[in-house]
């Protein structure tokens, strides 16, 4: 039997994951270049570290295929040890106050849909504290638009 | 399948966990999706996750993950499949078993004719290999009509065949 079969994007699968957190509010974006470009830059942890404000570095400690363990300096000094999945088009990380995720699918007529979440974990739960989540996430969106164009 | 400690501790909140359980559980629930709410079939996948997720903390026996993620997308991929309202009632003719060698043909155009509740049984019985009572269970409904339900979505393949 020839069943019809499903296959959700990584964005779709993002919004599901993310409907799971409260406060994690997702942010959405179409963006006029190509999915693996996009994919490109947000794989590489200096963009990732320049599109969220409150980073002024990320530097990988551990990798055990896509699971990594990403050591992240704030600009006020603080530091997190973010574990989780980053791979080209997907990541979701979390420490004990953090929560950051990001995906990317190719968008039907041209283009790359970009969604993020995080912002301030709620310390022990999988939740953020809803203060100016998608500010900050249409903020990251911005740099990393600013990127793309440079 | 996946380890029942990840499912306890996406349950306690930590979200990585609820990463790879979402890893896990996406192929099956496209795959329960696909055939019920056939064009809608991602919007269906997508809701039930959302509601996999949203409900996860109430799952009793990480064990049993698999199932009630069955019940839950069977029920989300009827719902969303009926406000596409896009397919038509298939007509009573013959009943061809389960493992019918003519049922191996593309499927598409003739689940298209099924309304989703016959298509949702039929998943059931023949792509998840459950019996009437328990495909019942999973639809809510008496077993005699899981066993309609069924005996109507065979029927339809095999009107599409011998016409």
């Amino acid at each position: 039997m020839n069943w019809p079969q499903v296959e959700l994007t990584d964005v779709e699968r993002f919004r599901a994951l993310a409907a799971a957190v409260p406060g994690a509010a997702v942010t959405e974006r179409v963006l006029p270049q190509e999915p693996d470009r996009v994919q490109a830059m947000l794989a590489d942890l200096d963009v990732f570290a320049t599109i969220h404000a409150d980073l002024v570095s990320a530097t990988l400690e551990e990798r055990d295929g896509d699971y990594v363990v990403v050591l992240a300096k704030g600009a006020r000094g603080q530091r997190a040890r973010l574990k989780g999945q980053f791979r080209p088009g997907w990541c979701w990380l979390q420490s004990r106050f953090l929560i950051i995720g990001m995906a990317v699918a190719a968008e039907p007529g041209g283009g790359t849909r970009v969604a993020l979440t995080g912002g301030i974990r709620v310390p022990g739960r999988g939740a953020i504290i809803p203060i100016k989540v998608r500010q900050e996430s249409s903020k990251a969106l911005d740099r990393l638009q600013q990127l793309l164009r440079d | 399948m996946i380890e029942e400690h990840l499912v306890r501790a996406a349950q306690r909140g930590d979200t990585v966990a609820m990463n790879e359980v979402l890893d896990a559980l996406t192929p099956y629930v496209g795959r329960i999706c696909g055939p019920i709410a056939l064009h809608d079939g991602a919007d269906a996948a997508q809701e039930a996750l959302i509601a996999i997720f949203r409900g996860l903390h109430s799952l009793q026996e990480p064990a049993a993950l698999f199932g009630w993620a069955r019940a839950i997308a069977v029920r989300e991929a009827v719902r969303v499949a009926r406000r596409g309202q896009r397919q038509l009632p298939a007509e009573l003719t013959d009943l061809p078993a389960a493992d019918d060698p003519q049922l191996a043909i593309d499927v598409q155009d003739v689940l298209r004719r099924l309304s989703p509740e016959h298509r949702a049984v039929l998943v059931l019985r023949d792509l998840e290999g459950m019996d009437e009572q328990a495909a019942a269970a999973v639809l809510d409904v008496p077993e005699g009509t899981a066993k309609s339900r069924l005996h109507r979505a065979r029927a339809s393949f095999r009107k599409a065949w011998s016409s």
